[in-house]
């Protein structure tokens, strides 16, 4: 059965990378576990594919918020997992609360407009 | 700063870097698929890298090594036409970058001395245009000893000495004895000059070799150093020798000995030098800045000095005199009268660049055809105009790059030549530096940019309209090669006046013998009997004819000194009579000079009274020493002669003036032999005349005939560059029209066949296809012609003796690369008639 994936303009690459940095909270991962992650997380409503995580997994590399690092797979193949840093915990939490901050505004101007 | 770090590393690694991304995406597949997912979810896995990779921001690298691997295949695919766009433009490159090269080294590079940027040149400025580049020694002591902005001064002058026994003379540079270390000069040899040790009153005569003249003279031998030697047999000990690298001063020329200046009056008996206020004890001036001292700050000083320095000795300054500094660190400054020169020099080599530029233009063009099939490919893969544009461009780019880098050796070839031709000093270097290199590169980028971006666009263009560009192209290559052949032609008829018209004297059987009074400290009474004693025994030799005295030495290139503020020079002799006679000037109208004359009585060359009195008789007429200032000397034409170049053979215009010599120009009289047969064969008896009288004088003998046949040597090497020049412009205008013609052909081949199938004549075809080649080839000629009538204002400054307008050259020129252009033209015209048209059309 195919997955039903969220249509790309939905999910914003700001949004990504903010679950990215989430669901590496918990501890190094690869790309393919990064996206099983969030999709079953999401209840199967977030599809992340391949031409918007990896690009999403470069600007983290960028800017520093993980590393990568070789690690052997539950398949038994080399693979890279990445690794939140303390940058990466710092801006994870700061996407935080700012998405805080937004969804409340906009749950507040929903229930009193 | 993390994130650059990031980036950078990521670029160094950046081969790993994608390698492990693929597979990475990769394992991703394999697990989706495992996990049921169907494959043709995926999209495009390197598009999806590229996106990926995207986020580093070094992707425009990867695609600009892809377009120069791309351009490097399509460029080895076809060498022939590689080699020869390579070859057609280093040229042009070439010659810019030899020209270039020249001005960098005279103008540019610092001389290869210490801290070059702190010295000053101090030269003299009167009111009213009187100028000397040089200040007599009291006053150069003056301001070394009040100068509060100079930490050193530094003089330097030449003479010809006699070393030992040998006939000809040599060069010997007279220089303060702060001069090697003000330099920062290491000794190659021994020791250099010492302020301390060789300016003493006591210090002992020493001279230093100069390192070429160690080698020619002394084979290089070590052991010369404490050797005594005789300068106009004086001994003195040689104490060293100079590196070969040491410049000096600015002066190309190297002399053979360095000599303490203070020791001037030992070696040139009766020298005045150091004690002459007047103008003649010319010395070379220059200044080391006290730190944070500007040269306009300097000036300003020097200036205030010279005030003081007038109410001291107020015959050696004048009026309102000032000092002016110029940067002394480098070979030449340049002078707002080198402009012209200069610019025309630019102009000349710019315009080869541009014919090989629009030759290559066409080129390229002609070459868009084979490739039309591959550029409709591209766009239809969905490629855009601009990535075909860029991957053209880069081509072009590749191609200027080889260019700039072969320019760079041909330049460097020319400049060798040139320099091998002038017998400059072995310091002056012809290795391209930093400046050039980068100045090849910014001629090959603009070169790129002129010949490879237009024919891009046109071969990108939906709507081609290739004739369009090909005539743009032909008019601009025939304008360029135009004015060359023009500029080439005046150049060549210029130096052929000078070459060929006679002088105006009879070159070829005067002996110059030079004995330098001045130098040796003879006053004029002294001077005037010595002259008298040597004439009347120079006439008693088998075969003289006459004797004459001159103060200027003709073809002596001495500092002419000229009367200013005319619309024209005037140059200034004084002579003794028997001058014109001697040296075979005829006499038109009036009297010769004659003893007894007062300064105001003058003879004139004809030139000079046809440019003062168009229409009237010049006997008798008066005119002012200075024409702005009506209480100036007035002078009274006594005499009129023919016209005679004495100063330069460049200068057709011979207005000169004579006067009866004076107290003051006695001590700098020069004496003229004329003779029957060679005049070499007295020139041993001349010397020992000479000598005879004073045998502490050292005279300079010399045939006119070799400074003559020297000038027109000179005059001879401008001409052939300047034919090179026009030669290699036809060369490749004829070259480029040829491979226009074809491509042009080569578009028609179809329209030919029809036009032959149909039954047409040839020749019809043939005039039709050449047609639209005769507009632009006028149009290129009219045009090349008017740049030429535009630029002869400039010329005339700098050509003499043919007119800006000279119709040879004009005519000359349009016949030639009409002519070229018409065979260059039906050479693959021609070919094209010879193809049979069932052949043609059955292929399409």
């Amino acid at each position: 059965m195919p997955m039903k994936s969220t249509p790309k303009s939905l999910m914003p690459s700001g949004a990504l990378v903010m679950l990215i940095l989430r669901v590496l909270q918990s501890g190094p991962l690869h790309g393919y576990a990064i996206a099983q992650k969030i999709h079953l997380l999401s209840r199967e409503v977030l599809g992340v594919e391949e031409g918007s995580l990896y690009p999403a997994l470069q600007k983290i590399l960028l800017k520093g918020w993980a590393n990568a690092e070789w690690g052997i797979s539950e398949t038994n193949r080399k693979v890279r997992f990445y690794r939140l840093t303390a940058a990466g915990r710092k801006q994870l939490e700061a996407e935080l609360q700012d998405y805080d901050r937004v969804t409340e505004a906009i749950k507040t101007v929903l229930q009193t407009a | 700063m993390g994130e650059l770090w990031r980036r950078m590393w990521y670029l160094l690694n950046r081969q790993r870097m994608q390698e492990e991304l693929r597979d990475e995406m990769e394992f991703h597949r394999e697990m989706a698929e495992s996990a049921g997912a169907e494959r043709r979810l995926f999209g495009n896995a390197d598009v999806l890298r590229e996106q990926a990779r995207e986020a580093w921001g070094w992707t425009w690298i990867d695609r600009l090594f892809q377009d120069i691997r791309f351009g490097m295949r399509t460029l080895t695919r076809s060498p022939g036409f590689t080699i020869a766009a390579v070859l057609v433009l280093a040229v042009g490159i070439g010659v810019n970058v030899a020209a270039f090269g020249v001005f960098d080294m005279f103008v540019l590079k610092p001389l290869p001395v210490r801290d070059p940027d702190t010295l000053v040149r101090l030269e003299r400025k009167g009111p009213g245009g009187s100028f000397a580049s040089n200040v007599a020694y009291p006053s150069v002591e003056f301001y070394r000893d009040h100068a509060k902005t100079l930490s050193a001064v530094l003089v330097s002058t030449d003479r010809e000495v006699v070393l030992e026994n040998e006939s000809k003379q040599v060069r010997a540079r007279f220089v303060t004895g702060n001069f090697f270390h003000e330099l920062g000069a290491e000794t190659a040899w021994g020791r250099l000059l010492n302020e301390d040790r060789d300016e003493r009153k006591d210090a002992a005569p020493v001279v230093v070799l100069s390192h070429t003249f160690w080698e020619e003279r002394y084979n290089s031998d070590p052991a010369v150093v404490g050797r005594v030697v005789h300068l106009n047999h004086k001994a003195a000990t040689v104490v060293g020798v100079a590196p070969r690298n040491f410049s000096g001063l600015g002066i190309p020329h190297e002399p053979a000995f360095w000599v303490p200046l203070t020791q001037q009056p030992y070696f040139v008996e009766g020298s005045t030098a150091l004690t002459d206020t007047s103008l003649g004890a010319y010395m070379d001036m220059w200044a080391r800045l006290e730190k944070g001292v500007t040269p306009k700050m300097a000036e300003q000083e020097l200036t205030a000095l010279t005030n003081d320095l007038r109410r001291q000795s107020p015959e050696s300054v004048w009026k309102d005199e000032r000092i002016i500094s110029k940067p002394g660190g480098y070979l030449q400054t340049v002078h707002k009268d080198d402009v012209p020169m200069i610019s025309l020099v630019a102009t000349l080599v710019l315009l080869i660049l541009t014919v090989a530029c629009s030759n290559l233009g066409g080129l390229l063009l002609a070459r868009g055809v084979t490739r039309g099939h591959e550029i409709s490919i591209r766009f239809a893969l969905g490629a855009s105009r601009g990535r075909i544009v860029r991957q053209l461009f880069t081509e072009s780019l590749l191609l200027a790059l080889m260019a700039a880098a072969a320019g760079l050796g041909l330049g460097y070839v020319f400049l060798k030549a040139f320099l091998a031709n002038m017998n400059v000093a072995p310091w002056l270097d012809p290795v391209p530096d930093w400046r050039v290199a980068a100045f090849a590169g910014a001629v090959g980028l603009i070169a790129a940019i002129v010949f490879g971006l237009a024919p891009a666009l046109q071969l990108t263009a939906r709507r081609r309209s290739g004739a369009r560009a090909r005539q743009v192209l032909v008019t601009a290559q025939i304008a360029a090669s135009c004015v060359l052949l023009i500029v080439a032609g005046l150049l060549v008829r210029a130096l052929q006046f000078a070459v060929s018209n006679d002088p105006g004297y009879d070159y070829e059987h005067i002996l110059v013998v030079d004995p330098d009074l001045a130098a040796h400290g003879y006053s004029a009474s002294a001077a005037k009997s010595y002259l008298d004693t040597v004439q009347a025994r120079l006439r008693q030799l088998p075969g003289v004819i006459s004797v004459g005295l001159t103060s200027m030495a003709p073809l002596g290139h001495k500092n002419v000194t000229g009367l200013t503020g005319y619309r024209f020079g005037i140059f200034v002799s004084r002579v003794e009579p028997g001058f014109f006679e001697t040296m075979g000037i005829a006499r038109l109208s009036g009297r010769d000079v004659q003893r007894g004359d007062t300064d105001g009585d003058v003879v004139v060359s004809e030139s000079l009274a046809k440019q003062m009195w168009p229409a009237e008789a010049p006997l008798g007429k008066q005119f002012l020493l200075e024409p702005t200032d009506p209480t100036s000397k007035k002078f009274t034409v006594v005499g009129v002669v023919a016209n005679a170049r004495t100063m330069s053979m460049h200068d057709p215009d011979a207005t000169e003036l004579y006067q009866m010599s004076d107290d003051a120009s006695l001590p700098h009289m020069v004496a003229l032999v004329r003779t029957q047969g060679r005049p070499q064969d007295i020139a041993a008896g001349a010397r020992t005349i000479a000598t005879g009288v004073d045998a502490g004088l050292f005279p300079n003998v010399r045939l006119l005939s070799d400074a003559f046949h020297e000038e027109v040597g000179s005059v001879e090497k401008g001409a052939l560059i300047a034919s090179l020049m026009g030669a290699s412009a036809v060369l490749l205008a004829a070259v480029g029209l040829v491979g226009l013609v074809a491509y042009a052909v080569s578009q028609k081949t179809r329209e030919i066949a029809i036009r032959l199938a149909l039954g047409a004549k040839k020749e019809h075809v043939l005039a039709a296809m050449l047609r639209q080649f005769v507009g632009p080839v006028a149009l290129g000629l009219i045009a090349g012609a008017g740049l030429a009538a535009a630029a002869s204002q400039m010329l005339r400054r700098i050509l003499y003796g043919v007119s800006g307008l000279d119709p040879l050259s004009y005519a000359g020129a349009i016949g030639l690369l009409a002519t070229t252009a018409a065979l260059a033209a039906l050479w693959p015209a021609r070919r094209a008639l010879r193809i049979d048209p069932m052949e043609v059309l059955r292929h399409e």
